[in-house]
């Protein structure tokens, strides 16, 4: 069984986001390195990307699939976790402590956009039915 | 969805299921990366009833199927597993497929489970091309598929044969089966009665992993049965992703991918399975229609390639990734492409554009991963 964390916000694209001030943190969640599989490759975009809702802020992939993480929230990375490169299966062995980027937030009103942990939970169970 | 006789236990063993060609069919059980371990180090099983298997009978049909296939299926002994490509008129690839010889003299075709319709449909098609080209010839060909009355469970791994011996032993094979079991050459097969079944038990040396292994054609009632012996020896289950892996890593190449109704034989490098020194359905026409050929690519850098990536030799594109992983066994991004016929001999070196970037790939031989 996977796990959604309370307290964070969630993208339909299966990004955890979590606001502090005006920086959101985010990943991906347990449950979408868990149907993607062991994963082999992670890269995260590097630091002053500018990026709109929805553009490709990484990338993840497994033996068999190549999946991208979109920014659910618009604003500049300020900080790029190159650690995933090395050792991508840190994220499958803990989803929710393993972050790609931090953008400092353009519009930090998007943020109440993203489903909650209960609205992403019941997203999930709808997926996979 | 379609399922096979052993889709309970996949379940039961919360494998990750998928729509594989309208079958409900396991991709991984533990993990693709497990599983291909597996294969390579130790054995490992695959549910792979959802090949078909189509019998072609009836006076005239090896030499019928010898101008259907791009090889002889006659004159060979009889317990010799033919390997070989099915093609059309215009020298595109319907299937590429085994023909067992059975005991009672039928051709037993064993082909991808995703063509088996359009398989039958050709073949029958081209009883009436054959009759029509060569009206000397008699025949009584009849085409039968039969693929809803077997199962089939693949054995594959260094441990293979000691697995096989011991399931023979618990199936009751007699002293002679189980001492041709032992001795069994590849692409050999031993067909065995069971009581109560019509349809015979074959043993084939066979696979689809590059390492040693066996497949076993089953009556659809006994494919259970044989899975759970099996299982309770400490056979782990292994699914359709290890099982793409593994070909991939093997340097085998896959129907969809490097043969397809518009890649001919000649492209997807598969001369060696094409015997022009007679006469068959589609075999002038693909040499007057190849103008690709396929190369083999592995990564110098972390980049996975996957299928439909472009190709680049110095800066112009060349072609386009057939089929991309990343490999287990190497830790490295492998891959097939489809180039251009005039693509030097003498390249070494490849860009693959990989999203946005264009990533470094070496040309090399296969297999990937050599024995």
């Amino acid at each position: 069984m996977t796990t959604v964390k309370e307290n964070l916000r969630y993208a339909k694209t299966h990004e955890w986001v979590e606001v502090e001030g005006n920086v959101a943190t985010i990943g991906i969640t347990d449950y979408a390195q868990d149907q993607l599989g062991d994963l082999v490759y992670a890269e995260a975009e590097p630091v002053d990307t500018e990026v709109d809702l929805g553009d490709l802020i990484g990338s993840v992939e497994s033996v068999k699939m190549a999946s991208d993480l979109y920014a659910p929230v618009a604003g500049t990375i300020i900080e790029s976790n190159e650690s995933i490169e090395d050792e991508p299966e840190q994220i499958n062995e803990d989803a929710f402590g393993t972050w790609f980027v931090k953008i400092e937030l353009s519009d930090p009103s998007q943020v109440d956009d993203l489903m909650d942990a209960a609205a992403y939970e019941k997203f999930c169970e709808e997926e996979s039915a | 969805m379609k399922k096979t006789p052993l889709n309970e236990r996949h379940l039961a063993l919360r494998a990750r299921m998928v729509d594989y060609a309208g079958w409900d069919m396991p991709v991984q059980y533990e993990g693709i990366a497990e599983e291909v371990k597996a294969v390579r180090e130790k054995v490992a099983m695959f549910d792979v009833s959802h090949m078909g298997e189509v019998l072609v009978s009836g006076e005239g049909s090896g030499e019928f199927l010898n101008w259907l296939l791009s090889r002889d299926v006659t004159g060979k002994q009889k317990d010799q597993i033919t390997y070989a490509i099915l093609c059309y008129e215009d020298g595109g690839t319907v299937d590429d497929l085994l023909v067992y010889e059975m005991d009672d003299g039928t051709y037993m075709l064993v082909v991808n489970a995703a063509n088996k319709d359009k398989d039958v449909l050709h073949i029958n098609d081209s009883i009436e091309t054959y009759r029509n080209k060569f009206p000397d010839r008699k025949d009584e060909i009849k085409v039968v598929d039969d693929s809803a009355h077997y199962g089939q469970i693949a054995v594959q791994g260094p441990e293979s044969l000691q697995v096989m011996l011991d399931l023979a032993e618990k199936l009751g094979l007699n002293a002679e089966q189980k001492e041709q079991l032992q001795g069994l050459k590849r692409y050999r097969q031993i067909q065995v009665d069971k009581e109560g079944f019509e349809r015979k038990m074959i043993i084939s040396r066979t696979g689809y992993t590059g390492e040693n292994g066996y497949e076993i054609y089953l009556p659809a009632e006994l494919t259970v049965e044989v899975w759970d012996l099996l299982y309770d020896y400490g056979v782990p289950a292994s699914g359709l992703g290890a099982r793409d892996s593994l070909r991939l890593e093997a340097g085998l190449p896959l129907y969809g991918h490097e043969m397809a109704e518009d890649i001919t034989p000649l492209e997807g490098d598969m001369g060696f399975f094409v015997d022009f020194s007679r006469d068959f359905q589609g075999g002038e026409a693909m040499k007057a229609r190849s103008t690709r050929k396929r190369i083999a690519l592995v990564s110098e850098g972390r980049a996975i390639p996957r299928d439909g990536y472009p190709v680049f030799l110095d800066d112009e594109e060349v072609g386009v990734i057939s089929s991309g992983s990343f490999s287990p066994t190497l830790g490295k991004g492998i891959a097939f492409a489809l180039v251009g016929k005039d693509f030097p001999e003498d390249a070494t070196e490849v860009e693959v554009k990989v999203r946005k970037k264009f990533e470094n790939f070496k040309v090399i031989d296969t297999p990937f991963v050599k024995k």
